[in-house]
C-alpha cells in the first residue's frame, strides 16, 4: 500500500498515503443545510404520496376499460355536434342505424346563447368589481405598513384565508336561500366575497412593497393618514391592484362554469342543462364547452390589453393573452414634452395656459380605456340587474337561525355521515390533489427542462415545448375536468388526470423559467471541462434550480387542493361532493361543518407551503 | 423679512436613542436657529444629521430634551396641530421621495394637503387656485412644460426640483433639506443648491440643510454646525473660515475612535441600504411573477 506512487502528493508535509487517508477521514462533514433537507424531503414526499394516491385511486386496467366504453358512448351521443342555430334530427333507418340531419332553425338560439354569454360576463365583471372595492379596506388592514394594529393584520389576513377557502358555490347557495328570489344578487355577492380572498392578499402584498419615502414626504408636508394613503400609497400600488383585479376576472370567468351546477344563469347553467337534457342535450355539450374555452381565451386577451393600456407598460405575464398582446403591441415611444415656449414673456399667461392639460393622443387613448372599463362595470351591474334592495330587507335569516328547522346553520354537524366518512372524503380530495401534482410533475420533468433555453438542444425543441405549455395553460382545466368526469363517468381518477394534465401548462412553464434563471457560470465551467450536455444538466442546472422547483411544486399542490375540492362539486367525489349534497338539501349546519373541514385543509396546506418557501429562502 | 433675534428653531439638550440601538443617535444637542439663517449641518452618514432634521418637524420623537419649532413644542403636538406645524415646514429628501406614478403637477399639489380636508385623487380634485399656484411654483423651478408628465420619467435633478416646488406649495417658513444633492451628479447638484439659496433669499426662508461635503458647505451656508456621532462638535459662521480650519476640527481622516465608529456606521448603513434596495427589487420581481402565474384562487 505504501508503495503506491501518488502522482502529486497534495502537500509536502504529508508524505505517506496513510496520513493522507487519515486526513481525508478527518475532513469535517457539516450537517446538510435545513433548506436542502427540506427541498429533497418535499420532493420525496410529493413523489411518494403521489404514487400512493395513484394506487389508491385505482387506475387499474379494468377500470380504464370501462372508461373507454363510457368515452366512446359519450362521443357517440355527443355527435354530430349541435351548434346554436342548428338542430340535429336523428331518424332511425330500416337497418337499425340512425342518420342525422342538421338543419338551420334561425337565429333564435343564437341570441339565446349570446344572452348566456352576456350574463356570464356581467356576473363575472360585477362580482370582480365588487370584490375589488371590498378588498381595499381589507388590504389596508392586512398590510403591515398601513395597518393600524398588528391584531388587525392577523384579522384581515385571516379574512383572506377564509374567503379563499370557501368556494363561491357555497356562498351562492347560502345567499340564494337567504335572499330568495333576488335574481343575480347572490351570484354577484358570492363571486365578490370569494374573490376578496385572493384580491385582498395580493393588494396587501403590493402595499407592503411600496417605497415608503413618498409617504414620509407627504406626512412631513402635513398630510393626514388618509391623505398619506390615497396620495402616497395608492398611486404606487395601483398598477398591481389593477393587474390583480383583471387577472381575478379571468379566473372568475373560468369558475362560473361550476356555478352553473347550482343554478346560476349563464354558460355554466347552459352546460349543466345540456348535460341533463337527454340525447338532444348531449349534442350541445361539446359546442358549449368550445364556446366557453374560446370566451375564456378572448377575455384573457382583452384583459391583458386593458392592463397594458392602463399601466402604460407592455405585459410581462406568461398567460396566452399577455403573450399575444406583447407580440402585437409595439412599445409606444416615450412622449417628449412640447418644448417650452421660450418666447412667451408673460408668465401669468403661460401658467394660465398650462392649467388645462393638452389632449394628446396618449391621454385620449388612456382615457378611452379607463372610461371603457368603467362603462363595462356599469353595464355589468345594469345588465345583471341584481335586486339590491334585498341587501337590506327581506332576509330569511329566521329560517337559518331557527334550530328547530333542519336547515338551521347551528350547530354544525356532519348529518348522517360519521367522522370516518368525512375523513375518507378528505382523503379522496387529498389523493386527487397529490395524484394530479404527481402527474404534472412527471410530465413537466421532461417538458419543463426542454423548454429552457439553456437545456433544450435547439430552438425548435424549446419553442415546441413552450407552445405545448402555452396551449395547455390556455384551456381552462376545470372545464376540461368537468367534461372528462362526465364523459368517462369515472370520478376521482378522471378529475386527477384532467387536473394533472392541466397543471403541466403551469408547472412546465415555471420549471423552464427557473432553469433559464440559474447562473450561467457553473454550466460554462462544466462544459469547458468536457462535460456532455446531459452531464452539465444534472451537475449544474438541476442542483441550482432545486429550491425554485420545490416552491413551484408546493404552489401547484396548493392549487390542486382547491381545484380538487371544487371538482367534487361536479362529481369527482371527495369533500366537495359532501358539500354539494349538503348544499342541495339546504342543510346549512352540515354545509358549515364541511366548510370548516375545507378551511382547515386549505389552511394546513397553505401554511405548509408558506413554511417550506420561507425555509428555502 | 429677516428678523434676527427670534429663534425659529430652539433645540435644547436633544437626545435620541432608537429602540434596540446600543449607542444614542443624538445626545445633548443644543442649537438655536434664527429667522432667515442658512445653516448647514455637516457630518458623515450616521452622525445624526437626518435624525436631527427629522426632529424639527416631528417625524421623530425625542427620548430626551426638547425641540421648539416656530414657537411650538414639537413633541407636545398631536393630530391637527402637528399637521399644521408640518405644513409650515418644508422638507427636502435625499431620495426626492416624489410619487412616481403621479403627474409632476399632482406631486406639487400634494404639498398643499395640510390645508385641505380629506383625501385627494387626481389633479382635478384640487381647487383651481391651488393648481394655479402649483403651476407657478413649477415655473419657478423651470419645469412648467413637464407639468403633466409622470414624475418618474424625470431625471434625478428634475425630480429634486419638483420636490422643491412641492415644498414651496406649503408656503413654508422653514425649509429642511436632508442631503438634497447626495444622489445627484455635480451639474444638477449645483443647480439644486443654487435654487434653494435663491428661493431662500426671495422668501426670507430659514434653511437647515445637511451635507457631507466640506467644500460645498463652506461655499453655500452662512453657518456651519458640525456633528459627529450624535454630538455637536463645531458651530461657527462661515465668514473667514478656511477649509483647513474646518477639516482640522471636523477631520474626515479617522483619528479618534468616535470617528472610526462613524465611518463604520456609514459603511454598515450603505450596505444595509443596498441590501434593502435589492430585497425590495427581488420582492417586486417575485410579486410580478406571482401575479400572473401563481394566484391563490
Amino acid at each position: 500500500m505504501t508503495t503506491v506512487h501518488s502522482p502529486a502528493p497534495p502537500r509536502l508535509d504529508s508524505p505517506s498515503a496513510a496520513a493522507l487517508a487519515q486526513r481525508i477521514a478527518d475532513v469535517p462533514r457539516p450537517a446538510p443545510r435545513l433548506a436542502s433537507v427540506i427541498s429533497y424531503g418535499v420532493i420525496v414526499a410529493i413523489v411518494a404520496l403521489g404514487i400512493w394516491s395513484i394506487i389508491a385511486l385505482d387506475y387499474s386496467l379494468k377500470s380504464i376499460e370501462g372508461t373507454w366504453a363510457n368515452l366512446s358512448r359519450f362521443i357517440a351521443m355527443a355527435t354530430p355536434l349541435q351548434w346554436p342555430g342548428w338542430n340535429v334530427v336523428g331518424t332511425r333507418q330500416e337497418d337499425g342505424t340512425t342518420t342525422y340531419v342538421t338543419e338551420w332553425v334561425g337565429l333564435e338560439p343564437v341570441w339565446e346563447m349570446g344572452g348566456a354569454i352576456l350574463i356570464t360576463l356581467a356576473l363575472v365583471i360585477a362580482g370582480t368589481a365588487l370584490a375589488t372595492v371590498l378588498s381595499v379596506p381589507v388590504a389596508y388592514g392586512a398590510a403591515r405598513n398601513t395597518s393600524p394594529h398588528p391584531a388587525v393584520v392577523v384579522l384581515c389576513r385571516g379574512i383572506g384565508v377564509v374567503a379563499r377557502a370557501i368556494p363561491d358555490v357555497a356562498f351562492v347557495v347560502f345567499l340564494a336561500f337567504l335572499w330568495f328570489g333576488s335574481g343575480t344578487l347572490p351570484a354577484i355577492v358570492a363571486i365578490g366575497l370569494h374573490s376578496v380572498g385572493m384580491i385582498s392578499k395580493m393588494m396587501a402584498d403590493a402595499i407592503e412593497q411600496i417605497d415608503e419615502g413618498p409617504r414620509t414626504a407627504i406626512r412631513s408636508a402635513g398630510g393626514s393618514k388618509t391623505q398619506e394613503f390615497w396620495s402616497g400609497v395608492v398611486p404606487q400600488a395601483l398598477p398591481a391592484w389593477v393587474a390583480v383585479s383583471l387577472h381575478r376576472a379571468d379566473i372568475n370567468l373560468r369558475g362560473t362554469v361550476i356555478l352553473g351546477v347550482v343554478g346560476v344563469a349563464g354558460l355554466g347553467y347552459e352546460l349543466d342543462e345540456a348535460l341533463h337534457a337527454g340525447p338532444s342535450g348531449m349534442r350541445r355539450v361539446i359546442p358549449i364547452v368550445v364556446i366557453i374555452i374560446v370566451l375564456c381565451i378572448l377575455f384573457e386577451i382583452l384583459s391583458s390589453a386593458l392592463r397594458s393600456r392602463l399601466l402604460g407598460v407592455r405585459p410581462a405575464g406568461r398567460g396566452v393573452g399577455d403573450t399575444i398582446v406583447r407580440a402585437l403591441s409595439r412599445r409606444p415611444a416615450a412622449g417628449t414634452p412640447a418644448p417650452a415656449s421660450a418666447g412667451a414673456a408673460d408668465r401669468g399667461a403661460r401658467i394660465e395656459a398650462a392649467l388645462h392639460r393638452p389632449w394628446d393622443r396618449n391621454r385620449l387613448t388612456t382615457n378611452l380605456w379607463i372610461w371603457g372599463a368603467i362603462a363595462a362595470v356599469v353595464w355589468a351591474f345594469a345588465y345583471a340587474d341584481p335586486d339590491v334592495s334585498r341587501l337590506v330587507s327581506g332576509w330569511r335569516f329566521d329560517q337559518v337561525s331557527n334550530p328547530d328547522l333542519d336547515r338551521a346553520v347551528w350547530p354544525p354537524n356532519f348529518g348522517s355521515r360519521d367522522a370516518d366518512d368525512v375523513l375518507a372524503a378528505v382523503l379522496t380530495t387529498v389523493q386527487i390533489a397529490f395524484a394530479a401534482t404527481f402527474i404534472s410533475a412527471v410530465i413537466s420533468a421532461v417538458a419543463g427542462p426542454l423548454s429552457a433555453r439553456n437545456v433544450a438542444p435547439n430552438g425548435l425543441v424549446r419553442n415546441g415545448f413552450r407552445g405545448f405549455a402555452l396551449v395547455l395553460r390556455a384551456i381552462p382545466d376545470l372545464v376540461v375536468a368537468i367534461l372528462f368526469i362526465i364523459a368517462t363517468g369515472f370520478g376521482p381518477q378522471a378529475g386527477a388526470l384532467a387536473l394533472g394534465i392541466g397543471g403541466v401548462g403551469l408547472l412546465a412553464k415555471l420549471i423552464g423559467d427557473s432553469m433559464e434563471e440559474v447562473p450561467r457560470g457553473p454550466e460554462r465551467a462544466l462544459a469547458s471541462s468536457g462535460g456532455t450536455r446531459t452531464q452539465v444538466f444534472f451537475s449544474s442546472t438541476v442542483p441550482l434550480s432545486v429550491p425554485a422547483l420545490v416552491s413551484h411544486l408546493m404552489y401547484l399542490l396548493e392549487q390542486n387542493i382547491r381545484s380538487a375540492t371544487l371538482l367534487g362539486v361536479v362529481g369527482a367525489g371527495g369533500i366537495g361532493f359532501l358539500l354539494l349534497n349538503a348544499l342541495q338539501g339546504r342543510h346549512f349546519d352540515q354545509v358549515i361543518a364541511f366548510l370548516l373541514v375545507i378551511i382547515a385543509l386549505v389552511f394546513v396546506v397553505e401554511t405548509a407551503s408558506v413554511l417550506v418557501r420561507r425555509a428555502l429562502r | 423679512m429677516t428678523d434676527s433675534g427670534t429663534p425659529v428653531v430652539q433645540i435644547t439638550d436633544l437626545g435620541k436613542t432608537y429602540p434596540g440601538a446600543g449607542t444614542p443617535a443624538l445626545s445633548g444637542v443644543s442649537l438655536d436657529v434664527l429667522r432667515g439663517e442658512i445653516v448647514v449641518l455637516l457630518g458623515l452618514s450616521g452622525s445624526g444629521k437626518s435624525t436631527l432634521l427629522r426632529h424639527v418637524n416631528g417625524l421623530e420623537t425625542p427620548t430626551g430634551g426638547e425641540v421648539v419649532s416656530l414657537g411650538e413644542r414639537v413633541s407636545g403636538l398631536r393630530g391637527r396641530a402637528l399637521r399644521s406645524l408640518r405644513g409650515r415646514v418644508g422638507f427636502i429628501f435625499q431620495q426626492f421621495e416624489i410619487v412616481g406614478p403621479l403627474t409632476v403637477l399632482e406631486n406639487v399639489l400634494t404639498g398643499a394637503l395640510s390645508t385641505l380636508r380629506g383625501p385627494r385623487v387626481g389633479t382635478w380634485t384640487y381647487p383651481k387656485r391651488l393648481r394655479l399656484r402649483a403651476l407657478g411654483h413649477l415655473d419657478r423651478v423651470g419645469l412648467l412644460d413637464r407639468a403633466y408628465q409622470r414624475a418618474d420619467t424625470l431625471s434625478g435633478g428634475q425630480q429634486q426640483r419638483v420636490a422643491i416646488a412641492r415644498a414651496l406649495m406649503q408656503d413654508p417658513e422653514i425649509l429642511l433639506a436632508d442631503e438634497p444633492v447626495a444622489s445627484l451628479d455635480p451639474e444638477s447638484s449645483s443647480q439644486v443648491m443654487g435654487l434653494i439659496r435663491e428661493i431662500a433669499a426671495e422668501r426670507g426662508l430659514t434653511v437647515i440643510c445637511s451635507l457631507h461635503q466640506v467644500d460645498l458647505a463652506l461655499g453655500w451656508g452662512d453657518r456651519i454646525v458640525g456633528l459627529r456621532a450624535g454630538e455637536v462638535v463645531l458651530d461657527t459662521s462661515t465668514d473667514g473660515l478656511s477649509r483647513e480650519q474646518v477639516m482640522e476640527i471636523y477631520g474626515r481622516v479617522a483619528t479618534t475612535t468616535a470617528e472610526l465608529h462613524a465611518i463604520e456606521t456609514e459603511l454598515a448603513e450603505t450596505r444595509e441600504a443596498l441590501a434593502s434596495e435589492e430585497d425590495r427589487e427581488a420582492a417586486r420581481h417575485r410579486f410580478e411573477a406571482d401575479l400572473i402565474d401563481r394566484e391563490p384562487s
